[in-house]
């Protein structure tokens, strides 16, 4: 049940933290779904990095924090990809 | 005849919602939006500070009883006049936690509307679980929470009582963490709990294949302060 849950906050999290918002952001700068998956991804892979961990601790980030936020970052890239082609002629 | 008027406006919404903008300039689309989206965080923000006040976490009838146990801790009174709240000690401070924590606490208004810890049996029944959960989440972070205002960095030894001064040292030398001797710091214990602290150390070594874990350094402390 606490893994389940865990997975979830995970889920949750990436997408509203840099993963989800920055995703969408720079998926929407392009027109292309496979540049805007890859741009989104590394935002998910860099924002661990970035804002994993804390300030006092030296716990290691997991390898699910990571491939959640690669996940969510891509499909973010896909979600502004796809705002993109549909509202926007250029 | 009010479905087809329903998916006409429908339709028209969103095909209006993305049409191109014909009376509005893309200077005002920009401010209006970035203002927007300072009105929309701000209030996103305020609203989550607010889940993070004493009165929002015991607004639940089952938060009673360990509100009673926290109000008799150092945490809440104390000569400093400093005081940890709830959400000083369960909900981290870097955002991606904070999320996390917050989504995973609506299991908490799940709980509280079945019932399950709603009288004094069931709560006890519950108490050593609830604790578990709670020690695994500080064991795996390196006890987060306890550290944004306490650090082994800062303290003074020499003004600390001999058996806590000792015992701090040892827990640098042999990288223990803070919830590895505080397990009863804001709330009672429930009996067995010191091998049920065990188990959750064990399942995390396990888990992690962490070397620099000294499992058995930590089982022998707690073995020690068990007798």
């Amino acid at each position: 049940m606490l893994s389940i849950l865990d997975l979830l906050g995970t889920i949750g999290a990436a997408a509203l933290g840099l993963p989800g918002i920055l995703g969408v952001a720079l998926g929407m700068t392009t027109r292309n779904p496979l540049v805007a998956g890859l741009l989104a991804a590394m935002v998910g892979v860099v924002s661990p990095l970035v804002l994993g961990g804390s300030h006092s601790t030296h716990v290691a980030i997991t390898p699910l924090e990571y491939g959640v936020a690669l996940v969510i970052g891509a499909l973010a890239g896909l979600v502004g990809c796809a705002i993109r082609r549909k509202g926007a002629t250029v | 005849m009010s479905d087809t008027n329903k998916r006409g406006l429908l339709r028209r919404l969103w095909e209006g919602f993305w049409s191109p903008a014909a009376v509005l300039s893309t200077g005002f689309l920009l401010i209006a939006g970035f203002i927007a989206g300072i009105v929309f965080w701000g209030g996103f923000n305020w609203s989550l500070e607010l889940t993070n006040t004493e009165e929002f976490c015991t607004s639940c009838h089952t938060m009673e009883t360990n509100l009673g146990e926290y109000r008799e801790t150092i945490h809440y009174n104390n000569h400093s006049g400093v005081r940890a709240i709830c959400s000083d000690c369960h909900v981290p401070h870097e955002w991606q936690y904070k999320m996390k924590a917050k989504i995973m606490a609506v299991k908490d208004v799940y709980h509280e509307l079945r019932g399950t810890i709603s009288t004094p049996e069931k709560y006890e029944e519950r108490r050593l679980e609830m604790a578990s959960a709670v020690w695994t989440k500080m064991k795996a972070s390196d006890s987060r929470e306890c550290r944004n205002c306490h650090a082994f960095e800062y303290m003074d030894f020499t003004i600390q009582e001999t058996r806590a001064a000792q015992n701090h040292q040892k827990a640098i030398d042999t990288g223990m963490t803070c919830i590895d001797c505080h397990q009863g710091i804001a709330h009672d214990l429930a009996p067995g709990y010191l091998e049920e602290y065990n188990h959750v150390v064990q399942k995390l070594a396990a888990k992690e294949h962490d070397a620099d874990i000294d499992v058995a350094g930590i089982k022998a402390f707690l073995g020690t302060k068990a007798e």
